[in-house]
């Protein structure tokens, strides 16, 4: 139901943005959201362009609790894992092709100098909004190296923890916390790790995630594919 | 050319990117600054204190663990912000129903004036918002108006002019088609 049509993209975007479509079409959309680039960049244009009628809403004060309700609520999620819903999501992101022309010439190199011998996996991270690629990972049969191509540095006193999730898998695995370097290299391949595979890049506290799964935000994705 | 987008960044932009970066103070200093404008929007479209108090609190949940997968671009953090809450918004409307509107003004749910877009403030987006939603013929100016502002579904917005679901559709999405061709020129 997503149109191909490039003007229809746009209109759909708009309406997406403006909230009239209902919550099946809403639905679908958020979902394409994870695959369509252009579809991304209508819907942010929209939420830019729109932004200023938001200005017709009379500012209010709140509940004066509201503020520590906020703070008592970050305390308890902090360690707590992800939803699994968000994980099927994540299952759906795909290279775009966008993102896959920004990094090739990256790849090309990274592919030529990577110590794996005769890598047959790939896998481009970006994050979640946006198609610059930010790490990239090789695998095969003698495992697998991971490492960032911009330069990315979690937040002090955290570190990046690398999951994947094996094709129509709902749940990540940790595969390990990356190292300050950023870098990340694991001498046997990973079971869930195969085409069509997605591996992801959360902010996690020193030594790791506390619980099986990610506690902190996803700041990268990426689909892994076979090359 | 760094330097000037950098230094155009807003206070709001920065402490989104504190916030990214684990900054609980950070987070609070936002709240300060725009939990106002947030509740004011949540408000017009839940029209119940209780629940936009509710859209509030999980709007900034979401700004916490969001925060860090922001792109830093110029302008970019309150319209991000004014999407976070919409979207939660919108949500609850959709789980619980939404109230029939009250005559209570400090809910600001007052009639969409013809020049009402005369009223969204100064700033280069508005005024080019402006520039082109004066392009748009009434109608579907006050249809744009209430799905975006008091955050009606295109049925809903039916009812509340009064007119039928199909023109409704064809008023907004022809509005939303002349809209971009303004605004992208």
């Amino acid at each position: 139901m997503i149109p191909d049509n490039s003007q229809e993209l746009r209109i759909l975007a708009g309406e997406y943005v403006l909230g009239v479509l209902d919550a099946h079409e809403a639905d679908e959309v958020a979902a394409a959201l994870a695959v369509n680039a252009e579809l991304r960049r209508a819907v942010v244009f929209w939420e830019r362009r729109l932004h200023p009628l938001s200005s017709l809403a009379i500012s209010a004060e709140p509940p004066s609790s509201t503020w520590l309700a906020i703070e008592a609520r970050i305390r308890t999620k902090t360690a707590k894992p992800v939803a699994k819903s968000f994980w099927i999501n994540l299952a759906l992101w795909r290279w775009s092709t966008a993102g896959f022309a920004a990094a090739a010439a990256a790849l090309a190199l990274w592919i030529a100098i990577t110590p794996v011998p005769g890598p047959n996996l790939v896998a481009i991270l970006h994050p979640p909004q946006q198609d610059q690629a930010s790490w990239i990972a090789t695998a095969g049969r003698s495992g697998l190296v991971l490492r960032a191509v911009t330069t990315a540095t979690p937040p002090s006193d955290r570190a990046f923890e690398l999951w994947a999730i094996a094709p129509g898998a709902t749940q990540p695995r940790s595969l390990g916390v990356i190292s300050p370097n950023g870098e990340l290299r694991l001498s046997r391949l990973p079971a869930d790790l195969r085409d069509g595979a997605t591996l992801a890049i959360s902010i996690e506290p020193i030594g790791g995630s506390p619980t099986q799964l990610p506690s902190g935000p996803v700041v990268y994705i990426g689909s892994v594919k076979a090359v | 050319m760094m330097d000037n987008q950098s230094a155009a960044l807003s206070p709001v932009e920065i402490l989104i990117d504190a916030v990214g970066h684990g900054s609980q103070v950070a987070l609070q200093r936002l709240y300060e600054i725009e939990s106002r404008r947030l509740y004011g929007i949540a408000l017009r479209i839940v029209q119940r204190r209780e629940i936009a108090a509710e859209v509030l609190q999980e709007t900034f949940l979401q700004i916490w663990q969001n925060a860090a997968a922001f792109s830093h671009e110029r302008g970019a953090g309150a319209a991000w912000l004014t999407g976070i809450v919409r979207f939660r918004a919108l949500d609850a409307v959709r789980k619980a129903g939404r109230e029939v509107p009250s005559d209570d003004p400090r809910l600001g749910d007052e009639a969409v004036e013809p020049d009402v877009i005369d009223k969204i403030g100064a700033s280069v987006e508005a005024d080019a918002l402006r520039r082109c939603f004066k392009l748009l013929d009434p109608k579907q100016q006050r249809c744009i108006v209430l799905a975006f502002v008091d955050g009606l579904s295109y049925s809903e917005v039916a009812t509340r002019i009064k007119a039928p679901l199909g023109s409704v559709k064809s008023w907004i999405r022809r509005g939303l088609h002349s809209l971009r061709r303004c605004l992208e020129q």
